[in-house]
């Protein structure tokens, strides 16, 4: 379990909102917008090309999303620098820190690891599901997107919260049935 | 150089999300109990101070714009979808990288799930892509545009509001 020191941000969330809204105002005027999402689809076109490249090349969505079968691009490059600079900040800060069920979980659903794996893992899937289809996650649609004023990021974002909530809410028993 | 200008931005903002807590499961899923706001006064914070940089560099030609299309109700849709596994993963897709390198082993598994979530979309798309783009497809539309005036008279004024609501809205133990 996370004790509460690795909980405890060591950025105040002026701090954190007015790095992170830096590095979008820096990305814009350079390159473009940040993004995620994407690259978890660049990354499976690229690994399965290497082993089944018939069925890639007939998946259109991969083709088009990846361009030329590499990961040397900047969109990719941007989304690798993003463990690799909480790596070191984590390990900088004295904050890094292994477990596999985090507190809250576990005072809900228990210390049972591979559970916990398994919904993470169902999770995630939905997650990127959620995201390739909106075409952005929260980077890109809810902070790049609305930060633009674009009507398909305001929409997105509005039902991500409003479902988010009701999900977490239910789902950590905070409308009765609380074990 | 582009690549290298990828990596530190990329870093730069995997560290800003580490430092601030945003990949820490506990602070997500208090804020989207609503019990620790403070995830959601960051993204408050993050966006107020994009909309008016964001806006600030338009205005003077220098902003390199992307706009999401959009389609309706397909992208209601996807934020629902989005927001069952944001909740029960505890990670959003940068975060949950985030989370992974800083030893969450049940972040390993949500990127894991992301990269299997990711291909089972790209497979479906043909299929998909007639639900999502044969109906209400409205294309790049900001609001700036539609009211036909300039981003800058609307990003101020909003992106006031949105900093004022992050200093207004309690944080940890306020509520």
């Amino acid at each position: 379990m996370e004790s509460q020191s690795h909980v405890n941000p060591i950025f105040p969330w002026w701090a954190g909102g007015l790095a992170i809204g830096i590095v979008l105002i820096v990305a814009v005027a350079l390159v473009q917008p940040i993004g995620v999402s994407t690259q978890y689809v660049v990354l499976d076109g690229v690994l399965l090309h290497q082993v089944l490249p018939s069925f890639v090349e007939q998946t259109p969505y991969l083709e088009e999303t990846t361009e030329g079968w590499t990961l040397a691009t900047y969109e990719f490059f941007f989304a690798l620098g993003i463990p690799i600079g909480a790596f070191l900040s984590a390990l900088a800060t004295n904050r890094f820190s292994t477990r596999v069920v985090p507190r809250e979980w576990a005072r809900r659903f228990g210390m049972m690891s591979g559970r916990r794996l398994v919904w993470s893992f169902i999770g995630g899937f939905i997650l990127l599901f959620g995201a390739r289809f909106g075409g952005g996650c929260t980077s890109g649609h809810m902070i790049s997107g609305v930060s633009q004023l674009a009507v398909s990021s305001l929409v997105f974002s509005s039902t991500l919260f409003g479902s988010a909530i009701v999900t977490a809410r239910w789902l950590y028993g905070d409308w009765g049935g609380r074990r | 150089m582009k690549l290298m200008l990828g990596l530190v931005l990329g870093m730069l903002f995997g560290a800003a999300l580490q430092l601030s807590g945003a990949s820490s499961h506990t602070k997500i899923i208090q804020a989207l109990r609503l019990k620790d706001l403070t995830i959601i006064k960051l993204i408050l914070a993050a966006i107020g101070v994009g909309l008016i940089g964001v806006h600030l560099l338009d205005l003077l030609g220098l902003a390199h714009m992307k706009v999401k299309d959009l389609f309706l109700p397909g992208m209601a849709v996807a934020g629902l979808i989005f927001g069952v596994g944001f909740a029960v993963t505890g990670y959003c897709p940068g975060t949950a990288l985030a989370a992974a390198a800083e030893g969450k082993v049940d972040a390993w598994f949500a990127v894991l799930g992301g990269l299997c979530g990711a291909l089972v979309f790209a497979i479906m798309f043909p299929d998909l892509e007639a639900f999502l783009f044969s109906v209400g497809r409205y294309g790049p539309v900001t609001i700036h545009h539609s009211l036909g005036m300039q981003g800058i008279i609307l990003a101020v004024p909003l992106g006031g509001l949105f900093l004022w609501l992050a200093a207004k809205l309690p944080g940890t133990g306020g509520g």
